[in-house]
């Protein structure tokens, strides 16, 4: 992770992807003398608007892969969830500091909405055997279910508002809900990413009930 | 992305390798002294004002080598991402040698105690050099909790580095003056 290997890009839009009514996987083109590690972010600019997204490809996989949620307001996110396709943009990366770090203990990953961006580039990447926690508040808002069904050692969908009844295993309530009363109480590893106010409670919740744990986050909104 | 998340409003932060301390712990203390240096030495560069872009550009270097520094004290040696960070090697202690020999060619020969102070930057760069005294007690307290040398290797450079940039920023001040006309200030006892 080293500041002078951040460099200014050139990329164009492959493709798009809905995984909900406001939310979906954009696909560009991975620039010659690009390189990343999982969980990273880069910074898109389109004049004055500035974004950073987390990638959710693997680094091996040569293409780049965005999780936007349009938020409908014309931010930066409506533009380029709108975007056509082939349209040009310009990027700055790698940033970020939110990598995974081997440890001796158990995993623990944590996310609200969008933020599981990283941990989708993490588990493409080959990391595995986690507990896995994603917060949304309906459950069309489970991205990439699958993919951490099949990465996770346990996976929990926390949905706040609303849940499908066939939908037998999903919690109902707020990741910090199943974190106090449902998480064995021992040191992990934590990694949280999302939401500002979770991050904030997640930690507290960690000094009071884990200790000897180890907290990394990354505030996406 | 946002920096601010509120886990730190009841006192306690996060290290770079994820332990959760208090904002009181000594190592704590030890890089936010650090922090503290390196935004003296801005106020030192501002209070030069464009007008010897050689020594900005070497106090530049100098906050940079601080980074480093605050980046290794908060982070646990014994973690993972102790190995990914950039180290503070002895060239570097070397440099801040070759600048004072080279300061020092400008400087008449100190004849007693001097008080701090005369040009504006100067009086920073004694302050800067006051926190870097305080900063090297603290690194010092954490190199001997570790009780094993072996684990504080690198922060014995860390405290060789501290101690010779203490006597880089005594000489510093002196040529600030020197680079304004003006005198060192004699202590008459």
């Amino acid at each position: 992770m080293n500041p002078e290997k951040i460099q200014v890009y050139g990329t164009e839009l492959l493709g798009r992807k809905n995984l909900s009514e406001d939310t979906c996987e954009l696909r560009f083109f991975f620039p010659a003398g690009f390189s990343f590690l999982p969980g990273q972010f880069v910074r898109f600019e389109n004049h004055d608007l500035k974004r950073d997204y987390s990638i959710t490809t693997a680094p091996d996989e040569k293409v780049i892969e965005l999780c936007v949620r349009d938020t409908r307001t014309g931010n930066f996110s409506s533009v380029l969830a709108s975007a056509e396709i082939g349209t040009r943009f310009r990027f700055s990366g790698p940033h970020g500091y939110f990598v995974y770090r081997p440890s001796t203990r158990p995993l623990v990953f944590v996310a609200t909405g969008t933020g599981v961006a990283p941990f989708v580039s993490m588990t493409r990447s080959g990391i595995s055997g986690y507990i896995f926690l994603h917060g949304v508040r309906h459950t069309p808002d489970l991205y990439y279910e699958n993919l951490f069904r099949n990465g996770a050692h346990i996976y929990v969908p926390c949905v706040s508002r609303s849940a499908d009844e066939a939908e037998s295993d999903i919690f109902p309530g707020k990741v910090t809900d199943y974190v106090e009363t449902l998480l064995e109480k021992q040191p992990y590893d934590f990694y949280l990413c999302g939401k500002r106010e979770m991050i904030r409670d997640v930690t507290f919740l960690v000094d009071d009930h884990f200790p000897g744990s180890r907290v990394y986050t990354e505030v996406f909104y | 992305m946002k920096i601010y998340t509120g886990g730190g409003d009841r006192g306690k932060t996060s290290l770079f390798s994820g332990e959760r301390i208090a904002k009181n712990h000594d190592r704590v203390e030890a890089y936010g002294d650090i922090d503290e240096l390196c935004s003296i030495l801005g106020a030192v560069t501002a209070s030069l004002a464009g007008k010897h872009p050689e020594v900005e550009a070497e106090i530049h270097g100098i906050q940079s080598d601080l980074m480093k520094v605050g980046a290794l004290l908060s982070t646990s040696p014994d973690a993972p991402a102790f190995a990914e960070l950039e180290k503070i090697e002895e060239n570097t202690i070397r440099t801040l040698e070759s600048s004072m020999d080279r300061m020092d060619t400008d400087l008449p020969p100190l004849r007693g105690f001097i008080l701090p102070g005369g040009d504006m930057s100067a009086a920073w760069a004694h302050i800067a050099r006051t926190v870097c005294r305080r900063a090297e007690r603290h690194v010092i307290g954490l190199v001997d909790s570790f009780g094993d040398p072996g684990d504080g290797g690198d922060y014995l450079k860390v405290l060789a580095y501290m101690n010779r940039l203490s006597d880089y920023l005594f000489v510093l001040a002196r040529y600030c003056n020197h680079l304004s006309d003006q005198s060192d200030i004699l202590w008459k006892p």
